[in-house]
């Protein structure tokens, strides 16, 4: 069983939501980036929800970055969430880079799949 | 007479990417025993990732290597060491296996209370971090993370605001 796992959940039609739960670095980056690169594929929005996770590092914010690029490229609604009570280990760096805006972040993840539905650029 | 107790640990692994969580339980352990303010072992916990991440991407350049990390308590704080033996400081790295951001620096310096790098090239590296127990103010608002994501992937310190 995996401590840290990262799925797709297909269950919104045009949105593929990739789950991230647990700790991930650089370790995990790589699984990431293989998931992020199978929900583009599939053509919609993409909502990475980060609700389950308790740690994220700069490696997974390469590859969180490197997915939006390629989303606003394609046209495809990339938005991430992180649910109501966010661990301090997620928010902290997504706080002091800057990157709550860009990314972009929201609290839920039926509000992240409405905005990445509608393309909602960040 | 009572002799304060002065924890100390030091891991020594190779330096690969399934060993930076191990270090981070292994912090995480020793914060729990000193009892330390979560906002303070948050901070330890990224920035001793960020700092272990550069050695086992930079460091070795995809040769074995070994990463070191001392934790060293004191009455105010915990002090942290991540060292290596690799190509020392580069101006910037001579590959990039993994695609870094270029964030590491920056966020142990806003996550820390303070930070020391030493090292030169072929030489190894060493990143020393202190943390004090009982904070003042964060540490982000002296040493903010400047800049946002260059056109190239990476962090540029100069940008105005993320594109």
């Amino acid at each position: 069983m995996d401590a840290n796992p990262i799925v797709l959940d297909e269950s919104a039609d045009d949105v593929v939501v990739v789950v991230v739960e647990g700790e991930h670095d650089i370790y995990t980056a790589p699984t990431l980036r293989e998931r992020l690169d199978e929900a583009l594929e599939r053509g919609g929005g993409v909502v990475v929800d980060l609700t389950g996770a308790t740690f994220v590092d700069s490696s997974v914010l390469g590859a969180l970055l490197d997915a939006r690029r390629r989303a606003l490229d394609a046209d495809q609604g990339y938005v991430v969430c992180v649910g109501e009570q966010v661990e301090p280990g997620v928010q902290r760096i997504l706080d002091i880079t800057g990157l709550v805006p860009v990314l972009p972040v929201v609290g839920d993840r039926s509000q992240a799949i409405e905005h990445a539905r509608a393309g909602v650029r960040g | 007479m009572t002799v304060a107790v002065v924890p100390e640990v030091r891991l020594t692994m190779p330096a690969r990417a399934e060993g930076v969580g191990v270090v981070r339980q292994a912090l995480a352990g020793m914060a729990d025993a000193l009892a330390f303010n979560a906002a303070v072992v948050a901070d330890m916990k990224m920035a001793v990732t960020e700092a272990c991440t550069n050695v086992v991407v930079h460091a070795y350049e995809g040769e074995e290597g070994t990463l070191e990390v001392e934790m060293l308590a004191d009455d105010t704080g915990l002090t942290i060491v991540v060292r290596d033996w690799g190509t020392g400081i580069q101006p910037r790295p001579q590959r990039r296996e993994a695609p870094a951001l270029g964030l590491g620096l920056p966020l142990i310096a806003a996550l820390s209370d303070s930070f020391e790098l030493r090292g030169s090239t072929n030489s190894g590296a060493e990143v020393r971090m202190t943390f004090i127990a009982d904070r003042a103010g964060d540490p982000a608002n002296a040493n903010p993370v400047t800049g946002g994501v260059g056109d190239d992937g990476r962090w540029d310190p100069t940008a105005e605001e993320p594109s």
